[in-house]
């Protein structure tokens, strides 16, 4: 839609624009400014800009703060329950669109309901299940929790997607004779490979972000995960405010790098996971 | 299209691992949070069944009528902030606007950081001493609109409203502006053709036409407002004396740090009805009105 606007309305349009830009940047731009400095510079002033690169103040944030044990764990938990949600997710999907069988609706309809339940709801009787079974302090206490909440979108944007391919698409392999895991395998999965991709950085995001189940369920230093970890280091690291931005940034780089290349799926993605959820 | 008998085993096999694990971990839950409720229960010791003394020490407790007033402004700051900010720039951004991609980019930008890191960073802007926002209040000449930001009970919910719209208005913002594409442009020709410009044509024609999702996002915003937690937790735990407590950070505390796992079992078990019982009378009355 083109149209002609009073230049007056074009200034007032991007100032607002810009404001809301400023609004967004600035945070950032000021812990990332901030971990250059020293701790004296900071301190003085604020805003002035570091007099040099304190690049060290990296080196040592990722030393003190563990940074590497953290990505480590966020990595291993985040890939493990990725992995599980999506391939038991596309599985069920599979079933749940390809074919008739007397429970499918009611099945389907469960699934869903996962979508409505805040975590908090289930938090107390996951630990409790977690620690009878001796499972607090290991990947698998977040791997467990972050795939049985994410089935229900996994399930329902992957079932929709599949619904949607044309029926005839089994016909001639069943001709051939060939079994329902390989019809799953070779021939629907690669078609779905755009509902795919969208689910697995919905899945990326929401695991690689979550809080409150590592908070609740870790407690070994050895097996917290970023936002865990890095929390715990800003509660303890109190004294250098330099050292704590500089974690901090470590931490942002590689989610603002993900965000960049990846911003339409990643965009289209997460809108469709908070309409649908 | 599969009538084999196999195939029955085969559906059976395929989907059970998936309902094993939602059920058992999402769903099963739910029922052992009401069921504890009922108990006066640290974790350890065994259960004693108390009924629901639990909901009448929650109800008579102001700390908790404290966290439930956060929450509902936290609600409202989603509603009155967060969703007509999104409006406004999805409303700028769907026209030919030169830099139209580095705003979305950068409105959308926090909402892919996670809570954490949000709240990490906001509370170094709102630091007393070395923070941002004193220093640039310092900077201009205000000394004396300095303030401890989180500290004061005057402002603190104030500066946690302010973070939570910072993290989530994009996400408002990519909604509408995925929604105004798509309304057909015939219907902005015929707006044209009748003299509609402007304001005028925003408020009477292009929201209007977007009114579902309107719904949409205001639904996703209020079930999002009671589940609130990191923000809180990290930036203010709760403090200064429950001031900024939400319902969560309540349940957190009850049942993590004083080990009453039955009277925070009954707090979830609240959180959880107060936000069925918002959203359900919100769509009703969206979907009235629609009728």
């Amino acid at each position: 839609m083109i149209e002609k606007r009073s230049p007056l309305a074009s200034i007032v349009s991007y100032l607002f624009l810009f404001l809301v830009a400023v609004f967004n940047i600035v945070p950032l731009f000021y812990m990332v400014v901030g971990s250059f400095k020293t701790e004296s510079e900071h301190a003085a002033s604020p805003f002035a800009m570091p007099n040099a690169l304190q690049w060290e103040n990296y080196s040592r944030a990722w030393e003190v703060a563990n940074m590497g044990t953290y990505f480590m764990n966020s990595l291993i938990v985040t890939f493990g329950s990725l992995i599980v949600t999506v391939f038991l997710g596309s599985l069920a999907a599979f079933f749940l669109a390809r074919f008739k069988f007397k429970l499918r609706g009611f099945t389907y309809a469960v699934f869903l309901l996962g979508m409505l339940v805040p975590i908090h709801a289930t938090l107390i009787p996951i630990f409790m299940i977690m620690k009878n079974l001796s499972l607090l302090d290991t990947y698998a206490s977040l791997i467990l929790p972050y795939t049985a909440f994410h089935l229900s979108l996994t399930i329902f944007i992957l079932e929709g997607f599949m619904r949607g391919l044309p029926k005839d698409l089994e016909e001639s392999a069943v001709m051939d004779g060939a079994g329902i895991y390989r019809i799953f395998w070779s021939i629907i999965l690669p078609i779905t490979r755009p509902a795919m991709a969208t689910v697995l950085i919905l899945n990326f995001i929401y695991n690689w972000n979550e809080y409150l189940f590592a908070l609740v369920l870790i407690s070994k230093e050895a097996i917290k995960t970023l936002p865990l970890g890095i929390a715990s280091f800003v509660g303890i690291e109190t004294a250098s405010l330099t050292l704590q931005m500089s974690a901090l940034t470590i931490a942002l780089i590689p989610i603002i790098i993900f965000y960049l290349l990846l911003q339409k799926q990643l965009v289209n993605g997460m809108t469709a996971g908070a309409v649908k959820g | 299209m599969h009538t084999l008998k196999r195939t029955k085993l085969a559906i059976f096999l395929g989907l059970l691992p998936s309902l094993i694990i939602y059920i058992g971990i999402a769903v099963v839950p739910i029922g052992l949070s009401l069921y504890y409720s009922l108990f006066n229960w640290d974790g350890i010791t065994d259960k004693v069944f108390i009924g629901f003394d639990n909901f009448t020490k929650i109800f008579g407790d102001d700390i908790f009528w404290l966290s439930v007033k956060n929450n509902v402004i936290i609600m409202l700051t989603g509603l009155v902030g967060q969703i007509p900010l999104g409006l406004a720039i999805a409303l700028l951004l769907n026209r030919s606007l030169k830099g139209a991609s580095f705003f979305r980019t950068v409105s959308f930008l926090p909402v892919v950081i996670s809570s954490v890191m949000v709240s990490l960073i906001w509370g170094m802007i709102y630091n007393t001493e070395y923070g941002f926002l004193n220093g640039f209040l310092g900077l201009i000449g205000l000394e004396s609109w300095q303030r401890n930001w989180l500290g004061d009970p005057s402002w603190s919910m104030i500066s946690l409203s302010v973070a939570y719209i910072w993290q989530n208005f994009g996400l408002y913002m990519i909604i509408f502006l995925a929604a105004l594409q798509n309304i057909p442009a015939e219907v902005n020709e015929a707006a044209e053709l009748d003299g509609s410009t402007g304001l005028h044509r925003v408020f009477r024609i292009t929201v209007p036409m977007i009114r579902s999702t309107i719904l949409v996002a205001v639904i996703y915003s209020i079930s999002n407002s009671f589940r609130v937690f990191d923000l809180v937790q990290i930036l203010t735990g709760g403090g200064p004396a429950h001031q900024t407590e939400v319902m969560t950070v309540y349940m957190y505390n009850a049942a993590f740090l004083s080990r009453q796992f039955g009277f925070g079992s009954a707090v979830s078990i609240l959180i959880l009805l107060f936000s069925l019982i918002v959203v359900s009378l919100v769509n009703k009355v969206g979907r009235e009105k629609d009728a």
